[in-house]
This record gives C-alpha cells, sequence and structure tokens, in this order.
C-alpha cells in the first residue's frame, strides 16, 4: 500500500499534467491579433488604411521632423536652432552625422507608412464595393507617393542634379513584408525609377478617387493627388505638368484662399494683433484652403512644430532679421512672425495651436506652383501667373503688381511658406545655394552635405544599400 | 528549508528505534549566548533534531554512535556519544561547513555533499544595511555575482549578473525565488527608469540566500536558469519562548561626489570666447552683454549672480528605519512575524522610499505524517521618483543653467522661469532651458506598491525517506503611479493648465509546486536523493492608464477633475509555463559524489513549432579529504573537486515575441485604424546555454584557511535576438534564434581566519573573471544607444565609434584616426575633421574585466567591527552627456565642466580639449573622446557594534542587546571624473526594450552619483 499510493500520485500527476499542459501553454495575445486575422473583412481592410494616415502623422514624418529638419539644412540665416538637440543643430550645420538618430527614424518611419499601404493594396478586393475599391487604392497610393517623393528629395540627389536615372534614389518596395528574407536586403532604385513610379501611382491615383471620392472626411482627394503630382513635376522643371496639376488642384469651387493668411493658423485678423497666444487657439478644422492636412488631436499625434516652434513650447528656433527685412510694409503675413525687442528674438506664430493640424497642401501653395509653372512654360494655363500672384498679395493685404517676374514668384512662395518644409525642395530645383552658418561659406544647391545620409543602422542592417556621396 | 526538514526526518527516524538512549546537551556559542536552531544528528542516520530558543535539545541515540552538531554560520562538530549523556557544545564562528546545510532548488543538500557551484550568503550579510533592495548589500561578497545599482535615485532596477550577461534580447537578470516560489521581478514603471519589485522583499526578513551558479545547480530552474538563480528563504520561527528583536537606525545620505562645473567669472569668460571664435553676428560686443544680460535675469553685470545649480538639486538628506519581529513557538507549531517601517530620503530632491512590510511565517506539524505552514510578506511602498535620466525635468539635468543666471529672479521674485516678468505667465525663454526645480516645486510623481507574496504547503511523509511536499504560491503586485505637473511646468508639457497621469498595473502570477523528495542511506555507504515533480506557473499582467490635462486650479490633481482627457488604455499580456523536473545525488562514503538533474520546459512563449525544452545537468564530486590518506590531516583539512556540465535555457523575452501581429492602435484622429506591428517566428523558443564548471574547495591548518576555486565556461547558442532587419521591410527588427556567445571566467574565495581567540580576526577575499565574448550574430551588428554595440568577436555593449585624435595644434579643430586600410593593407592612422569618415573601431569596454571585494571582521569582547572594500576594474564609462557639457559650448550654451577651460586658444597649443566655438560642432560629434576608465574601489560598508554582554542585558530584562555605527560607501577610489563609477544611466538600460537593456551599459548620462550614508542603530532582544 505504501509503495502504491506515491506511485499512484506521480502517474496522476505527470500523466494528467501532460493532457492538460499543452492546453495551458495555448495563451493568447489580447492587446494584440494574430496577422492572419488582421484581413477578414471590408472594415479591417478600413482600418488599415487609416492606420496609414496615422502614420504619416508621426513626429518623425509630417508630425513636423521632416519639415523642420529640411528646413534647417536649407536654410541661410533665415531661421537660427537655439535648442540643445543635436539632431537638429547638426541639420543647421550642414553636418548631418550618419548616425544622427532622426535621420534613421525618419527613414523607418516612412517605410512602415509604404509597408501599411502595401498591407492595404494587397487586400485592396476585400472592400465591398467597387467604389470602395477605388478609394481605397487612391488613397493608399497617394500616401505611398508622399512618403517616396519626400524620400527621394531627402535621401538622393535632386532630380536635376547630374543624371536621375543613374544617380542612386530609394528603394522600391512595394509588396507588404510578411517575413523578412535575403531579398529584403534591397538595393536602392534610382531617382529616376522612384519618380516614374511615384508619377504612376499618383496618376492612377488621381484618377481612381474621381471615380471612389474618399473613405474618410480626412481622406486625401482627387485635388491631392492633382497638388502632389505639381509639386512632383515642378521638382522635375516639367512646367506644362506642374501648371495643368496645378490648375486642377484647385479646380473646384470647394477650395479657395482664405480671407486671412492667418487663418491658416487658426488665427483671425482680431486675435492676431494681441502679443500673448489666444487662448484656444486651434487649426483642428480644415479651412476652404486646405487641400490635404495633417489631422492632430488631443488624444491622436504630436504636432512637433508646435514643440520646436511655439514661444511658450521650447522656443528652439529663433527667426533672424535676414528673413523679417523681406515683407513689405503692410505684409499682412508679418503679423504670423513676433517683434523681436532687445532681449528677445522673433518667433513664428505659425504652429502656436497646441495639438493644431498640420496644413500639408494649400492652395495658396498650388496658385504659386501654377503661376511659377506657368511663368517659365510661357503658358497660363488656368489663369496668368500675374493673376495668381497677385491673387497671394491681395490676401497678404499688398498692393497689385503690374507686371510679375519669376523673382517676385519665388519671393512670394518663400514669404508664403516659409517654415513647411519647402526650403530644401526649392533652392534645388532653382539651383540656389545656401551658406554654413560657422564659416559664412556658399554651399552650393547640389552640395553632398544637402543630401540626407542614407542612417547607419540601415546601412548596417542593408549590405547592399551604397552610402551618399560625402558621408 | 532545512527546519522543515529536521523534524520529519525525526519522524522518519522513529519507528527504527531499537537499543537507544537519550542524550541532551546546550549548544552555545563562543560568547556563551545559545544557539537556538542548531542541528543535532546521529551521523550516519536521518535522526536529529533542533536546538531550542535556549541552545537546549535532547535526543534517542545508539549508545555508540557519533552526534554532529551543525548550525549556518559555525563550524560543525561531531562528538562521540561514548556513553555520556550531557554534551554542552561550544560551536566556532565558521564560513566553511560542511555539514552545513544548502538551500538548493526543490530542497536542501548539505554542503559536504554539494557538486555545483552555489553562492551563499546569511542574514548577517544583508541585514540592517541603509539600502532599499538585498542586492546592493552583496555587492563584492558572492565570487561571480556582479551587482550595479544605476544610480543614486532610490528604488531603482538594479543590475544582477551571475557570471556575465548572457543574452543580448533576452532579459540578463537571475531568476528570483522566495521560499520556493518564483518572484515577480518585471519592471512595471511606466517611465524608462525601471522600478525594482526586488526591493519589497524586507533585507532583515532574509535568513539565506543561495545563488545558484553553475548548471548542475540551476538546471532543475530549466528555462529560467541561464543567468543564474538567487535563491531566497525567509527567516522562521524556532521552537522554545518567544523572543522579540526591536531595532531602530537612523542617519543621513550624501552624495558621493559633486562634479565642477564653471563658475560665473568662467562661463562668462569662456561663453565670450566661444561666440568671439563662432564670428559674425554672434561677436559683436553689443550682442554679446545683451545675450549675457538674458542669460543673467536682465541685470546689466552678468557677475551678479554665481549659482551653483549641482547644489540645489543635491542635498543631505535622512534615513531611518524600525524592525519589530517575534518568532519562537512549539515543537507542534512554530511561527516568525515582522513588521519593518523604513523611510529614505534621497541625495536629490524630492525623491523619497517609504517601504511598510511585514512577514507572516508559520509551521505547524499537524500529525507524525503531515504538517503544512504558510510564508506570507505584504509590503507597502511609496517612492516619490524622479523622471528618466534624459529628460529635461530630471534634477540633474539643472547642471546645463548657467552660473550667471539667479536662482531667484529679481524681477519676480520667484524661481528663475516661473514667470515670465514681463507677461505674467509662466515661463518663456528665460532661463534658457527648462529649470528643474519647476517640477520640484510643481510638480510630483509618486509610484505606490502593494505587494502580497506567498505560499502554502503541506508535507506528507509517505514512508521512511520519502515526502511528498506541495506548494501553492501567488505573487501580486499592484504598482500605482500618479504624477501631476502644475502650471508652472508648462514650458516642459505644453501649456495645458495641468497635466495630469495615473496608471495602474497588476502583475498577478499563480504558482503550483508538486513533488516528491527521497533520502536515504543503504548499508552505510551508499546515501540517495531524489527529487521528482511538476510545476505549473501562470502569470498576467494587466494595467491601464489616463492621462488628462487643463485642470481648474493645481489644487486639482486628479484626473476627475480634469476636462480633456488626452490619453487612455490598457492592457493585458500573459504566460504559462509548465514543467517536470527530478533530480538524483548519490554519495558513496561520503567522499565520492554523482549527481543529476533535467527539467522539462513547455512555454507559451516558445512558438507553437517548439513548445517544448528538455535541460539536463551531471556533475561529479570527490572528497579528497575524506579519503584514508588525508583524513585527520590538519594541515589539508578539506580538499574536494567537482565538475559539472549541463544545460540551461533563457526564455525572458516578450510573451508574445514568437507571434505574427498586427495592432488596432493606430486610430487617426477619432476612427479607428490597424498596423502591422511584429514579425512572427514559429520556430522561436529558448536561448541554449551548456555550461561548464570545475570546482576546487580547500581547507587548511584545520579551516583556518579554507576558500574555494572555480573555473566556469558557458556557451550560449541560439541566441534569442532581436536582429535588425532592413527597416525598408517596414519593421526594424524580427525575433530568431541566431547567433551564439561565450562567458568565461574564474572566481576565488578565501577566508582566513587570523586570529581566533579573545580577539577575532576574520578575513574574506573573493575576486571573479569575467570574459565575455559574442560569438556570431548571424546577421548585422546590433547597435544600442550612444556607441554601444553588439559585434561578432567583441563583448556585448563594446563602444565601437570613431577613435579621437586630439587637436590639431595649428588650429583646435578636433581630429580623428581615419583607421581605414592603405591600399597595402596597413591601417591608415592619418587624422580628419569630418568624424563621418573615421572607421568605427572598438575603444571601450563596459564589462568589467574583474570584480572583487575583501571583508574584515575582527571581534573583541562585546565589541566587532566590519569592513568590506569592492572593487570593480577593466571597465569603461561613455559620458553621454559630455557633448552637451564638455565640448567648450560647441553644442550651445550650457554650462561646461571646469576641464574646459583647458581649450586650444591659439596656434601652437597642445591640448586635448578643441577651440571653443559657440555652436561650433567642433568635436561634439560622439568619439572616444567621450570615454573614460571607470575602474574603482569603494569602501562599501564599515560597521562598528558593540553587543552589550548577555548578564548586563539580562538585567534589563533583555536577552541581548547591540548598538551600531555604520558608513556606507565611505570611500571611493576613482580616476572617473565623472559624478560616480558605479552608473548606468536609467533611460537605456531600465527600459522595456531589453536589448537595449544589454547593450546600453557603462553609460553616464547626468546621471546621478550614489548616497554615501551614515547610520546609528540599536538592536534589541527580548
Amino acid at each position: 500500500m505504501k509503495k502504491i499510493v506515491p506511485g499512484l500520485l506521480t502517474a496522476v500527476l505527470l500523466l494528467g499534467g501532460l493532457e492538460s499542459c499543452n492546453n495551458k501553454l495555448n495563451v493568447q495575445p489580447v492587446s494584440y491579433i494574430d496577422t492572419a486575422q488582421a484581413f477578414n473583412n471590408s472594415s479591417d481592410v478600413q482600418a488599415a488604411l487609416v492606420g496609414c494616415y496615422t502614420g504619416l502623422q508621426s513626429a518623425n514624418l509630417y508630425g513636423g521632423y521632416l519639415q523642420f529638419m529640411t528646413d534647417l539644412l536649407a536654410d541661410n540665416g533665415d531661421e537660427s536652432f537655439v535648442g540643445t538637440f543635436t539632431q537638429p543643430q547638426e541639420a543647421q550645420r550642414k553636418a548631418l552625422l550618419i548616425t544622427n538618430s532622426q535621420i534613421s527614424a525618419t527613414w523607418l518611419s516612412a517605410y512602415d507608412v509604404i509597408n501599411r499601404t502595401n498591407n492595404v493594396l494587397a487586400n485592396i478586393n476585400k472592400l465591398d464595393t467597387p467604389a470602395q475599391q477605388a478609394s481605397g487604392e487612391g488613397e493608399a497610393k497617394f500616401i505611398r507617393s508622399l512618403v517616396y517623393f519626400d524620400l527621394v528629395r531627402a535621401y538622393g540627389k535632386a532630380w536635376n542634379d547630374g543624371t536621375p536615372a543613374s544617380n542612386p534614389g530609394v528603394p522600391l518596395v512595394l509588396a507588404p513584408t510578411l517575413t523578412v528574407t535575403a531579398e529584403s536586403n534591397v538595393s536602392r532604385n534610382t531617382v529616376a525609377e522612384v519618380y516614374t513610379q511615384i508619377i504612376t501611382d499618383l496618376t492612377t491615383a488621381e484618377a481612381k478617387l474621381i471615380t471612389g471620392g474618399g473613405l474618410n472626411s480626412f481622406s486625401a482627394t482627387r485635388y491631392a493627388c492633382a497638388a502632389l503630382l505639381a509639386r512632383v513635376y515642378l521638382q522635375q522643371g516639367n512646367y506644362p505638368a506642374a501648371a495643368a496639376a496645378a490648375n486642377r488642384a484647385v479646380s473646384t469651387t470647394s477650395l479657395a484662399l482664405n480671407g486671412f493668411y492667418g487663418a491658416n493658423f487658426g488665427y483671425t485678423t482680431a486675435n492676431v494683433s494681441t502679443s500673448s497666444i489666444p487662448a484656444g487657439l486651434t487649426t483642428n478644422a480644415n479651412t476652404v484652403e486646405d487641400i490635404f492636412a495633417i489631422q492632430v488631436t488631443a488624444q491622436s499625434g504630436t504636432n512637433q512644430l508646435n514643440t520646436f516652434y511655439a514661444r511658450n513650447r521650447r522656443a528652439d528656433v529663433t527667426i533672424q532679421p535676414q528673413f523679417l527685412t523681406l515683407f513689405e510694409a503692410g505684409d499682412s503675413r508679418a503679423l504670423l512672425y513676433t517683434t523681436p525687442t532687445a532681449t528677445t528674438p522673433a518667433y513664428t506664430r505659425k504652429y502656436d495651436a497646441l495639438y493644431g493640424n498640420i496644413k500639408l497642401m494649400r492652395v495658396d501653395e498650388m496658385l504659386l506652383t501654377r503661376a511659377e509653372a506657368n511663368f517659365r512654360a510661357g503658358t497660363t494655363t488656368g489663369a496668368t501667373p500675374l493673376a495668381d500672384v497677385n491673387a497671394i498679395r491681395a490676401r497678404a493685404g499688398l498692393p497689385a503688381l503690374t507686371t510679375v517676374t519669376l523673382a517676385a514668384i519665388l519671393k512670394e512662395r518663400r514669404i508664403e511658406l516659409a517654415f513647411e518644409g519647402f526650403r530644401l525642395g526649392d533652392i534645388k530645383r532653382n539651383m540656389e545655394s545656401t551658406a554654413d552658418p560657422l564659416t559664412n561659406a556658399t554651399i552650393a544647391w547640389n552640395a553632398n552635405r544637402l543630401v540626407f545620409p542614407i542612417p547607419f543602422r540601415e546601412i548596417n542592417a542593408n549590405p547592399n544599400l551604397v552610402q551618399n556621396a560625402g558621408y | 528549508m532545512r527546519n522543515i526538514f529536521t523534524p520529519l526526518l525525526v519522524m522518519a527516524a522513529l519507528p527504527a528505534l531499537a537499543q537507544t538512549q537519550v542524550v541532551n546537551g546546550r549548544v552555545t556559542g563562543t560568547d556563551g549566548s545559545p544557539v537556538p536552531g542548531a542541528t543535532i544528528v546521529e551521523r550516519g542516520t536521518t535522526n536529529g533534531v533542533t536546538s531550542n530558543a535556549d541552545g537546549g535539545f535532547s535526543l534517542s541515540v545508539k549508545p555508540g554512535s557519533t552526534l554532529v552538531i551543525s548550525s549556518v554560520g559555525f563550524a560543525a562538530q561531531t562528538i562521540p556519544v561514548s556513553g555520556r549523556s550531557r554534551f554542552d557544545v561550544v560551536l566556532q564562528n565558521s564560513t566553511t561547513d560542511l555539514a552545513e546545510a544548502v538551500v538548493v532548488g526543490y530542497g536542501t543538500q548539505t554542503k559536504a555533499d554539494l557538486t555545483g557551484s552555489v553562492a551563499q550568503l546569511t542574514s548577517k550579510d544583508v541585514g540592517d544595511q541603509p539600502v532599499q533592495s538585498f542586492e546592493q548589500s552583496i555587492q563584492g561578497k558572492a565570487a561571480g555575482v556582479f551587482i550595479e545599482n544605476s544610480s543614486g535615485k532610490l528604488g531603482q532596477g538594479i543590475r544582477v549578473r551571475v557570471r556575465g550577461v548572457s543574452s543580448i534580447s533576452g532579459s540578463s537578470q537571475p531568476l528570483y525565488v522566495v521560499d520556493g516560489v518564483p518572484v515577480v521581478a518585471d519592471n512595471l514603471s511606466s517611465t524608462t527608469a525601471a522600478t525594482n519589485p526586488i526591493a519589497d522583499i524586507n533585507p532583515n526578513d532574509i535568513e539565506s540566500i543561495s545563488v545558484l551558479k553553475d548548471a548542475s545547480s540551476s538546471a532543475i530552474y530549466g528555462s529560467r536558469a541561464t543567468n543564474g538563480v538567487v535563491l531566497i528563504t525567509t527567516k522562521r520561527g524556532k521552537a522554545g519562548g518567544t523572543r522579540f528583536n526591536v531595532g531602530i537606525q537612523g542617519g543621513f545620505n550624501e552624495p558621493t561626489h559633486k562634479r565642477d562645473f564653471l563658475n560665473s567669472q568662467e562661463y562668462v569668460m569662456l561663453l565670450t570666447e566661444a561666440l568671439v571664435n563662432r564670428g559674425t553676428t554672434f561677436a559683436v560686443p553689443a550682442n554679446i552683454a545683451t545675450r549675457l544680460s538674458g542669460y543673467a535675469g536682465g541685470v546689466a553685470d552678468p557677475l551678479t549672480y554665481d549659482t551653483n545649480w549641482q547644489d540645489q538639486v543635491l542635498q543631505r538628506a535622512g534615513f531611518q528605519q524600525y524592525d519589530l519581529n517575534a518568532s519562537g513557538g512549539t515543537e507542534k507549531t512554530r511561527f516568525y512575524f515582522s513588521g519593518q517601517y523604513s523611510k529614505q530620503k534621497g541625495i536629490i530632491v524630492s525623491n523619497q522610499y517609504e517601504r511598510i512590510a511585514s512577514r507572516f511565517n508559520l509551521d505547524h506539524q499537524a500529525t507524525d505524517r503531515l504538517s503544512f505552514g504558510l510564508n506570507l510578506t505584504a509590503t507597502r511602498s511609496v517612492n516619490n521618483r524622479l523622471p528618466n535620466d534624459n529628460a529635461f525635468s530630471t534634477p540633474m539635468q539643472i547642471v546645463a543653467l548657467a552660473p550667471i543666471t539667479p536662482l531667484i529672479d529679481p524681477r519676480s521674485g520667484q524661481v528663475s522661469g516661473a514667470l515670465d516678468p514681463t507677461t505674467g505667465l509662466p515661463n518663456t525663454g528665460f532661463p534658457f532651458y527648462y529649470n528643474p526645480l519647476l517640477s520640484i516645486q510643481g510638480g510630483s510623481y509618486v509610484t505606490t506598491v502593494y505587494r502580497l507574496l506567498g505560499n502554502v504547503y503541506a508535507q506528507l511523509k509517505l514512508t521512511k525517506g520519502l515526502i511528498f511536499r506541495s506548494e501553492l504560491g501567488t505573487d501580486v503586485l499592484n504598482q500605482n503611479e500618479e504624477q501631476y505637473l502644475g502650471r508652472v511646468t508648462s514650458r516642459n508639457t505644453g501649456n495645458t493648465n495641468g497635466y495630469g497621469f495615473n496608471t495602474n498595473q497588476t502583475n498577478a502570477k499563480v504558482i503550483v509546486n508538486n513533488y516528491f523528495s527521497y533520502k536515504n542511506t543503504f548499508a552505510e555507504n551508499h546515501s540517495l536523493e531524489l527529487t521528482l515533480g511538476t510545476s505549473y506557473e501562470s502569470a498576467r499582467i494587466s494595467g491601464n492608464s489616463v492621462t488628462g490635462t487643463q485642470f481648474a486650479s493645481d489644487s486639482y490633481r486628479t484626473l476627475d477633475n480634469a476636462a480633456q482627457i488626452t490619453a487612455g488604455s490598457s492592457f493585458t499580456t500573459s504566460y504559462a509555463l509548465v514543467s517536470y523536473f527530478a533530480r538524483a545525488a548519490y554519495a558513496f562514503q561520503g567522499k565520492y559524489l554523482v549527481g543529476g538533474s533535467a527539467r522539462l520546459d513547455g512555454s507559451s512563449r516558445f512558438g507553437a513549432e517548439r513548445r517544448y525544452g528538455i535541460f539536463p545537468a551531471g556533475s561529479i564530486g570527490w572528497l579528497i579529504s575524506e579519503e584514508d590518506f588525508l583524513k585527520g590531516n590538519t594541515t589539508l583539512s578539506l580538499l574536494k573537486v567537482r565538475a559539472s556540465l549541463g544545460k540551461t535555457g533563457n526564455q525572458n523575452f516578450g510573451n508574445f515575441a514568437s507571434r505574427n501581429l498586427f495592432a488596432g492602435n493606430a486610430g487617426y484622429a477619432g476612427t479607428p485604424g490597424q498596423r502591422p506591428y511584429q514579425l512572427g517566428n514559429d520556430v522561436l523558443g529558448w536561448e541554449s546555454t551548456v555550461q561548464y564548471d570545475a570546482g576546487l574547495e580547500y581547507g587548511l591548518f584545520n579551516n583556518r584557511i579554507s576558500g574555494e576555486v572555480d573555473i566556469y565556461r558557458k556557451n550560449t547558442t541560439g541566441l534569442l535576438l532581436s536582429q535588425p532587419v532592413p527597416g525598408t521591410s517596414g519593421f526594424s527588427v524580427r525575433n530568431a534564434n541566431v547567433g551564439s556567445l561565450r562567458n568565461q571566467g574564474l572566481e576565488l574565495t578565501l577566508t582566513t581566519r587570523n586570529f581566533v581567540g579573545d580577539f577575532t580576526w576574520t578575513t574574506s577575499v573573493n575576486a571573479s573573471v569575467n570574459q565575455n565574448k559574442i560569438l556570431d550574430l548571424a546577421g548585422p551588428d546590433i547597435l544600442g544607444s550612444f556607441l554601444n554595440r553588439a559585434q561578432a568577436g567583441q563583448p556585448l555593449g563594446e563602444f565601437i565609434g570613431p577613435e579621437y585624435a586630439g587637436v590639431d595644434p595649428a588650429n583646435g579643430n578636433a581630429l580623428y584616426y581615419l583607421n581605414s586600410t592603405n591600399a597595402d593593407g596597413t591601417l591608415n592612422r592619418g587624422t580628419t575633421t569630418n568624424i563621418n569618415l573615421a572607421t568605427n573601431v572598438p575603444i571601450g569596454n563596459p564589462n568589467p574585466r574583474w570584480t572583487g571585494g575583501i571583508t574584515n571582521t575582527f571581534t573583541y569582547k562585546g565589541f566587532d567591527l566590519t569592513a568590506t572594500l569592492i572593487g570593480v576594474f577593466g571597465n569603461q564609462i561613455y559620458d553621454g552627456a559630455a557633448p552637451f557639457f564638455s565640448v567648450g559650448f560647441n553644442n550651445g550654451y550650457d554650462n561646461q565642466t571646469r576641464d574646459q577651460l583647458n581649450r586650444w586658444q591659439k596656434p601652437g597649443d597642445i591640448t586635448n580639449v578643441p577651440k571653443a566655438i559657440y555652436g561650433g560642432g567642433n568635436g561634439t560629434g560622439q568619439s572616444s573622446r567621450f570615454v573614460q576608465n571607470g575602474d574603482y574601489g569603494r569602501l562599501r560598508s564599515v560597521v562598528l557594534g558593540y553587543n552589550l554582554p548577555s548578564s548586563l542585558a539580562k538585567r534589563g530584562f533583555l536577552q541581548s542587546a547591540r548598538l551600531f555605527v555604520q558608513g556606507y560607501n565611505l570611500l571611493t577610489f576613482t580616476k572617473y571624473t565623472g559624478w560616480d563609477p558605479e552608473v548606468s544611466t536609467d533611460y537605456t538600460t531600465g527600459t522595456n526594450n531589453t536589448t537595449s537593456n544589454n547593450i546600453s551599459q557603462g553609460i553616464s548620462f547626468y546621471t546621478a552619483p550614489q548616497a554615501r550614508t551614515y547610520t546609528v542603530g540599536l538592536n534589541l532582544g527580548f
């Protein structure tokens, strides 16, 4: 008996255990779901598409860092970064280190969004209706193109610098990643290949969104696709196409200039005159001028431009006299800058709204693009360059010009779109120069220093990637 | 554990009694005080008892037998009965005792029979020390166990590394087992500064600690054993009168070291030079004057103020601790109850750790066969915490402020930055950074932990020597973190009219252990021990958090008063572990020893295709001094050799690391969204470590000199690696079992009893050498923070980066060695000013080459003096904040360390400090410039105590009385110029990213120095 009891106990414990333990080990995640369950139906695909916009909202991309870092890299003395973060300092000195963590974070976030769009596109047929499918495809391709366009401009040589057909751009990844294999060690496509893909995708997207119309209120529209195409063509110097695309982007009665420039940044003509930041200042409602904006709320996203630029936040960026002297007397756009005193520098008021939306594409940009493209092409698609520039000037409270020059158009553009992430692309396509803030030495538009390095973490992870010249 | 077993062993022996006699007696120490709980065993049998509270015992033995009397911390004595019946035994203090019981996994073994490598510590090593958690007390006391307190912040995570780091992406902390129950050791902090769940265990409740180091001792914990296993046994009651112990201790803390920063005059001089060197508008004298005046609160003379900001956040602060425990009981029921209140203020303002701990340990002998009991601890700790080292608001970052900035702004009469005097609104642009004092003034961050840890057990004697034991344990840790930031902090957090954050997390686990243990001796010569059992463990962490802004006033601090809820979340994650384990130990004539163990672990963390792992180990030992040719030899009184080989695992990684996952946390401005979250791996499993160990235990001159030598090698393969993947995939890492690394080393311990008698002097020395090397990563290098890296052929975390070549005497530019390969294959030692062109090369190793400690103990009459000196050598430290504050204003206006006064000034200057150029980036890139040697020796603790003679104590109705003074971290010997060489910044090593935690070692980043503590204490027993 004495020997049977322990024997039985052992048997019960061991065998009973074996039977049930496989069940016990079958613990399922609660906060996440298996990838295999992620695309069961139409609303799953819609949710994945929303996730693409959320990706764009990342601080590393259009939440602010992309605009901020490229502006600092291009700047020749309009602004001064006075904060302690080394990443923007390196950009301002035009001496980016390959280990710059922001350059790496932007790359990772960009391809994260690209993978999200690729997941949507791979499952697009699961959307219920053809209209939904058209919308989903259009929106995903718009988002993918937006990210590729900024990637290739930041990490590759400019379109007009040498031979785009052989200059390395960024790797084109057009299918979702389900597993990482040797083939995941992609190589860089050429600048031209990336542009070609962008134009193909955007052309498709514009057509699909004419059919579909977008799945959400914040969705990219056919006008956003046209606006992005206008940017792409302008960067390539394809002026007729740029003028045509910019014209399409504003060819709707639902889009127009706001009466007051500051309305794009939450201000009214009344509250802009107070020196402090008005309580409740917000940019959370899109205005008639917005073609595409990154939505930010107190619960969703970060407005990193508010963090860096706003004078009641880090106040890390001061606006220099060189920029402030560009304004003609009476220019109401100057109200978006604080007045410097003997002890206090000037700050921009464009990003004073905490949790403010970030206006990525506006009608004013398209008018200026149409004006410039028409002027350079010698055409008047949609409107004359003079009419477009005067529309911008009139809104700013400035007298109309009687004749227009390229310099006048570019000056309006510089003022209108200042500190919104346009400078780097503009100085490159216009073959302007910038300056080393330490030595004041001129830096040519096509200098290696004005191209982001391929992040060190990426070169480390993927031996097939070739570093940019100069790094 | 020992005390649970012994009575059962007594029962086991009862039926075997035949011709017996009763012996009785009393066990005392050399000072005449009773030794309760000593084990008295009839040699070669399992017949024995323990002494009662007065040291008395009574036992029936065979007339010709021999008694073995032993107790932890004393040398065992062997006395032939020879017909006598009264034995008054005086035990000598000892650290080497072969009969001593050693707590091992699921049982105990005698030291003599042990064939594994186990470091043992007792209550004396961890009791009454002015620290929050016991690990802090054992640094330098256990060979092969490296302990690092990340900073002088209280209640923070502590790195414990047993025989090196064996994992890159899994946790490297050991498994902690308290009274048989593996406990929660997960960091639940919602900041990147880890908290330490082990601090919930009152160090004064600890009876003994066993650190299982080699595979033969640890493999019974299978897939969790690679990092070593720390077995903690708490104090238990002993039969006899009820004893009370009261402990009172008080004292104060202060920082070990402060760093030298520029004073006002130096700041103005050097900043002016840097601005002039920058040129353009920066160099215009009027602009410089305006700038300096702006920094100096608007006064015209920038030298008006000279503020030492460091002194504003480092302080001298108090420590107090009160202990009360009661223990005792009858032969049938024994108890140990304790309570503690401890409160320690930090050396950094606003930091405080407060703990109330209680323990109930109860053992009951229900029948001859059945006993059961309870171990339970309930703790509440309240930690007033600080932000992580990388936050603008962390107090130590105050050193960035200019010394010319006044502490109190003359324009507002308030702390600089509290108000903007021109607008009356909170702070804009003055001082040039957010002033961390504002977070102390207007913010709070309180972490409250409630912990209930315990188990019930029942033990049944089935037949002679065969015991079945069942344990049901639970560990519940509830952590609440409550943060409020008032309006005055708005510059740091946004102008939101207050900011509140509240999170609750519960980490609960249930453990069931069922096992048989069998112990018997056959034909006198063959002794056998067997253990066989199962274990089931299931754990669940769940939590939620809410963040809100817009409070009516700073008087409202809870989130029900927030007008806007800006974030909220909840989560749940869990795992299960099903295990079978077995161990056998056989000894022939007590001198030839063989052991073996195995564990089969099934874990829900493992991939679907790889659910179960088996972890076997074997060992042999030979107690040479028991051989006839050595027996009785007093010169070589102990000689034992042992060797072991076994396999252990590590499954200390994310609960769902093997799964392909999508996350639904990608909503966009109120619309739900989802996103890809993780790449999976169905064959993901444990990391395997095969460990070889050979040991020698020796005793000379009747064990006046004794010690151990161990040599080991741990080969870890199938590393659970969070491998970098091309970011173009949309992911940055994936988990795979690839790559291998190796730790190998040598451990030495030596104890000499230099003087015995009235005056005793004992010296204990231990030293460990560990070499860590990554053999293969099967893929790209893994980059850590700063320059830390995992790279094949290098130790884990090696600093790999540009090599600084000093300053060009011609122009003051920082230079870096190219270290590229010339066409002819030679190394190009040419230099460049472009750090991007400098090849990344190994420039420092954060892993200590060797660590050790020396403890000297002196006693004379009632006095005792113990001093522990520890040493850490051969490691380097990367000063991650130096690119901000040791670069001659090349990164902006942050105040600089005084060594920057040695900067290059004119052609021909020979110096290592480049030309000061305001915002110039000259020499600011991460390089070997910021690497320093981290060697240090430290007088860790000195305790001087006086024990009242028991005759005197008894007059005051006391059993014992002890008065002591102690100093902790009294002296530090180092050439390191930073705050403190015992450093590891919390925001890279305390995160939930274990890859970063393992790789990013040896970083200082505005990290607070350690505390130096002085206390006076009194212990009374009655």
